[in-house]
């Protein structure tokens, strides 16, 4: 593990290289992973930001008069 | 639910002869060359068979197929084996070309057939959308392409001017 960016480029360089030469079934399925694993950051962003909207809605509604 | 399962379908579309030939292109065309890059969708490029008098291609008959199949119609999607899949007819003659010299893959016994790595990265500077011109850089980065069967193809479909723009942009450091 190291802090270096030189050897951090190479590194993912290498990780990127590695991946491409996976046999084409393997690289396939990894497709498989990602879009599940896209979809589901989708989903939370969206629960996130409907979460977030009900919040602030109701920190701008007014207060009963006799509350 | 894979990709798997969505190539056999439309290997078998094709057997039956309801398009005259398929190829894959986009993000998942390119995995064939790259490292996987993550997509949401798969394209599939596809070519009729030429019926006298017909001048409008309609997809009707690949949905009807499909969906008689379990895929199910979104929009201009249909979802099969989780997948949305977009069915793209060749519009220019470059995709024509591309449809045209396809190659076949074979993926652990199930033939797949995609466009070469130089007419990906030539419909990505064709397109020449954000998410194209990264794609290109990463088939020169990777040296995944033949750099002169790249230069025919950029002659020969008029995209001299996009390539130099491209170049400058992306491939020379500030001068």
């Amino acid at each position: 593990m190291t802090f270096d960016l030189q050897r951090i480029f190479e590194s993912k360089c290498a990780l990127r290289r590695s991946l491409a030469q996976r046999p084409v079934a393997e690289k396939l399925l990894l497709l498989d992973v990602l879009r599940d694993r896209a979809l589901a950051i989708r989903a939370a962003a969206k629960r996130q930001a409907a979460t977030m909207g009900r919040e602030s809605r109701s920190e701008h509604r007014a207060k009963p008069r006799n509350a | 639910m894979s990709i798997a399962q969505v190539i056999s379908l439309i290997n078998q579309m094709e057997a039956d002869g309801v398009v005259a030939r398929y190829a894959i292109g986009g993000a998942v065309g390119a995995t064939f060359y790259l490292e996987p890059l993550a997509t949401l969708d798969v394209d599939i490029f596809v070519a009729f068979h030429h019926q006298v008098g017909q001048v409008v291609v309609s997809p009707r008959p690949i949905f009807d197929y499909l969906t008689a199949r379990g895929g199910v119609v979104e929009g201009e999607y249909i979802v099969l084996a989780g997948w949305p899949v977009q069915f793209l007819p060749a519009t220019s003659p470059l995709v024509e070309e591309a449809l045209a010299e396809a190659v076949t893959v074979d993926v652990e016994g199930t033939p797949a057939r995609v466009f070469t790595a130089e007419h990906l990265a030539a419909i990505a500077l064709q397109t020449g959308r954000a998410k194209d011109h990264a794609r290109l850089l990463q088939f020169i980065e990777a040296a995944a392409i033949n750099a002169e069967r790249f230069q025919t193809l950029v002659r020969r479909h008029g995209l001299l001017d996009r390539w130099q723009t491209f170049e400058r942009r992306f491939l020379q450091g500030p001068s």
